[in-house]
């Protein structure tokens, strides 16, 4: 039974302002506890042996993931009853942030607590989760997820691998390609198409007969993490290990993927985090024309902008896990058909976050490198690593043009299932520019685009604002900084839709220096 | 074996601290706070011995705010059994410490006080040692290897000579060195089992008397720019002619 509660409904950020939002200010003293813990982890087992992982040498990973587990890493958020910790999926997301100081270790873990395990979670069987889930929380297993295939990417539902049902067992095979974990998972969520020629998920144990994997990609960077292919050559899999109902799969992998891009954001905050930190570090430390070149104008800018994009990144995210958080509640005990309602509902503020912060990212270690200068471009120093480790972030999961597509027309699919308006609350300039810009058709991809880049824009300032004003000391600063270019970025966007220029409001003011003093003070984010 | 371990609540031993404005004290404002890390390998220890037998029962005290809560829960978290906050806004010198902490061993009647050597903030190593002379305990000092044996404990202690090793009759004051262990991570699990654990509070025994008050804080004078010299003769010449030597 659904409650009567009034939770927030996804895509209410467009129409509403809400008195307040969840932020990470609200994790309660041991939930930081428990953050500091994935930070140690972070930093004294993973970041001195980061070059060993880059070789991939035999068994160090496996070996991580195992000690990640003993601390509860592997399955924070997954149900008490099979082995999980049952912590919310915000503090899931936050213990994840700062295991991705690592980007490697982060997506070995990532995959495995999150997209190779939340299928099981919220579609399997009782039987089916009381016979992988333990081992999968207990890092005793590694789990991976496999969709892509080497012709089917973004275009998901065109998959080619096959499962036929022969007597006792079902016989898979394909080629799935780019699977994370794939040299040491022990089961892979596998997606295949049956008779009916829908997609069906299934559970399959890396001891399969006819199940193996090649060789490992040479990537450009992630290269502590495994990427390969899953080979199924008349790979047997038992009937029971179909998960969910045949010809349903795409709700189990899409479902599972709209949770993993908000997971994502947090492993694309991590490294940003970490990049933030060693850039003031090093731009403390170098000296150029007598001074460190961290008392230079246009070094201190870039940190201030790092600061307040970081910052705003990281209100949104935060701010999606609890509503994400609220609609578990809601839905609990409503069995599959709940879970699904809940993993859908805040589907359009995930894949803003996957956007925003990956880029975000993307922006933060190519100015971090150039604090660096030359030695930035080297492999001396860790920066060159994070700058390349980041490059896949606005790639998987669903890339990000993919996801601009789907912000803006799932926004109008709400709508028409009466889930959702197609207007908006007005709060900001940018709320009154999408307001307008919605009034017009966008029908063709680069204005329903743009329409999604006003709407991501808006919940960035709309969840900062609300953060801001509740917590004060920095925050009101970092929130200024962030407006004046959030406004910019969104007259741009309302031009693309309507070819119509706009003129920009007055500038909130605030102070570069002041910004840029608290990171290279705290050698990281701001706040 | 019952095993007490006082728990200090201090700065973040990592952080850069200021005096306040009027210099009578450290500023905290927006600072971490810790476990006095000595501390913290007390406790790493005490559990230790608990894991190797059960029959052991840690109890870790706090002397201070309602804020010293948030460490006492963190030594739950590691493995410690129960909390006790010794509740009071006075400001305690080591020589009330010890009397503060006699008074409960008194009470609680623990076989072993294990305890850092000194703590982060203050650096006064004299807590321990008051104690046990309070309590007539024998005590070992700068502990970096503990023994259980039958109503005894063998303790290895790192002096300026090499190491010591004695043997004390329980019940008695240990206090932590650095090499002791390398306390843990704390689990996810330890700190979900944390939040049920009892941690109980009660007022002073007696109010402190401090024996000393502190009149002045100032931050050290910033280091001036050196100066590289290219051979030891320069050197020697440099400190011959500032007077040094
Ligand atoms: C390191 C790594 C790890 C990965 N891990 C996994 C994993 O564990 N499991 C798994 O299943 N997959 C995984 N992937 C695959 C990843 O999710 C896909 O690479 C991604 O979804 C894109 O698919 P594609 O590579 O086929 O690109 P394509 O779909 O061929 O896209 C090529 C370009 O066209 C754009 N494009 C495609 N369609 C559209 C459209 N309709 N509108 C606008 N633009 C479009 C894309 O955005 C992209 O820029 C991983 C990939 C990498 C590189």
């Amino acid at each position: 039974m659904a409650s009567v509660d009034t939770a927030p409904m996804g895509c209410s950020f467009l129409t509403t302002t809400p008195a307040s939002t969840f932020a990470p200010e609200d994790f309660s003293a041991d939930e930081q506890l428990m953050v500091a813990t994935a930070e140690q982890f972070s930093r004294k087992e993973v970041l001195p042996i980061a070059e060993r992982l880059e070789k991939q040498e035999e068994g160090l990973m496996p070996a991580l993931v195992r000690k990640a587990g003993a601390l509860g890493f592997c399955g924070p958020d997954a149900p008490e009853a099979y082995g999980g910790l049952g912590l919310s999926r915000a503090l899931a997301a936050r213990l994840l942030e700062y295991l991705s100081l690592n980007p490697s270790l982060s997506v070995t873990i990532g995959v495995t607590s999150g997209i190779g395990q939340v299928g099981l979670t919220l579609f399997g069987s009782e039987e089916q989760k009381r016979q992988y889930l333990p081992r999968l929380t207990s890092g005793e297993w590694i789990g991976a997820y496999a969709l892509s295939e080497p012709n089917s990417g973004s275009d998901a539902l065109s998959a080619s691998a096959k499962a036929e049902r022969r007597g006792d067992r079902w016989v898979l095979n394909g080629t799935k390609m780019w699977i994370s974990n794939a040299k040491w998972a022990d089961l892979f969520l596998v997606m295949a198409k049956t008779g009916g020629g829908g997609l069906s998920g299934f559970l399959v144990e890396r001891g399969y007969p006819g199940v193996s994997v090649s060789r490992e990609e040479y990537k450009l960077g992630l290269k502590g993490s495994s990427t390969a292919r899953l080979v199924l050559d008349d790979a047997e899999v038992p009937l029971e290990n179909l998960l969910y109902e045949e010809g349903l799969g795409h709700q189990v992998a899409f479902n599972a993927l709209n949770l993993g891009r908000f997971k994502l954001s947090a492993m694309c905050q991590g490294p940003a985090r970490e990049a933030m930190g060693l850039a003031a570090a090093y731009s403390l430390d170098r000296k150029q024309f007598g001074q460190p070149v961290a008392s230079f104008g246009l070094i201190r800018k870039k940190f201030a902008q790092m600061a307040f994009l970081f910052y705003g990144a990281e209100s949104m995210m935060y701010r999606t896990g609890g509503l994400i958080d609220s609609a578990f509640r809601r839905e609990a005990g409503c069995g599959i058909d709940g879970n699904k309602r809940a993993a859908e509902e805040f589907s359009v503020e995930a894949s803003a976050c996957k956007v925003f912060a990956s880029e975000v990212q993307a922006f933060i270690v190519d100015e971090a490198l150039q604090c660096y200068g030359g030695y930035g471009y080297t492999e001396e120093f860790p920066i060159a690593r994070l700058y390349r480790d980041a490059r896949i972030s606005r790639i998987y999961e669903g890339t990000n043009e993919i996801s601009r597509v789907f912000m803006s027309s799932r926004w109008a699919r709400r709508t028409r299932e009466g889930r959702a308006e197609l207007r908006t609350a007005g709060d900001s300039f940018l709320s009154e520019l999408l307001g307008k810009a919605v009034a017009q058709p966008f029908d063709d991809q680069i204005r329903a685009g743009a329409i999604s880049d006003l709407m991501m824009l808006g919940f960035v300032e709309q969840s900062s604002r609300l953060r801001a004003a509740r917590c004060g000391g920095l925050q009101p600063a970092l929130y200024s900084a962030l407006l004046n270019w959030v406004n910019v970025r969104a007259a741009e966007a309302y031009q693309v839709v309507t070819g119509q220029a706009v003129s920009l409001p007055a500038p909130a003011p605030f102070d570069w220096d002041q910004i840029a003093l608290a990171v290279l003070e705290r050698k990281g984010p701001a706040v | 074996m019952k095993i007490l371990v006082p728990v200090k609540r201090v700065v973040d031993p990592f952080a850069k601290v200021r005096p306040t404005p009027d210099g009578f004290g450290i500023d905290t404002t927006g600072q971490k706070f810790e476990i006095n890390p000595f501390d913290e390998i007390a406790i790493e220890e005490a559990v230790r011995m608990r894991e190797r037998d059960p029959a052991v029962d840690v109890t870790v005290v706090s002397i201070g705010g309602p804020e010293c809560e948030e460490q006492l829960r963190k030594a739950l978290a590691i493995g410690a059994d129960r909390a006790l906050l010794i509740e009071t806004d006075r400001t305690y010198d080591p020589p009330s410490v010890a009397a503060e902490l006699a008074a409960l061993a008194a009470d609680l009647k623990p076989d072993l006080i294990l305890m850092g050597k000194q703590a982060t903030d203050d650096d006064c190593n004299q807590v321990g040692q008051m104690l046990a002379a309070k309590l007539d305990w024998p005590q070992a000092t700068f502990a970096s290897k503990i023994e259980r044996a039958e109503g005894s404990l063998t303790v290895t202690r790192e002096t300026d000579t090499g190491e010591e090793t004695l043997e004390l009759p329980l019940p008695c004051v240990v206090t932590a060195d650095l090499r002791l262990n390398e306390p843990r991570y704390i689990a996810l699990p330890g700190i979900i089992k944390a939040r049920s654990k009892p941690l109980e509070r009660r007022p002073p025994a007696a109010q402190p008397k401090p024996r000393t008050r502190l009149i002045k804080a100032e931050a050290p004078p910033p280091r001036s720019a050196g100066r590289k010299l290219a051979s030891v003769d320069e050197l020697f010449a440099a400190l011959k002619g500032k007077g040094v030597i």
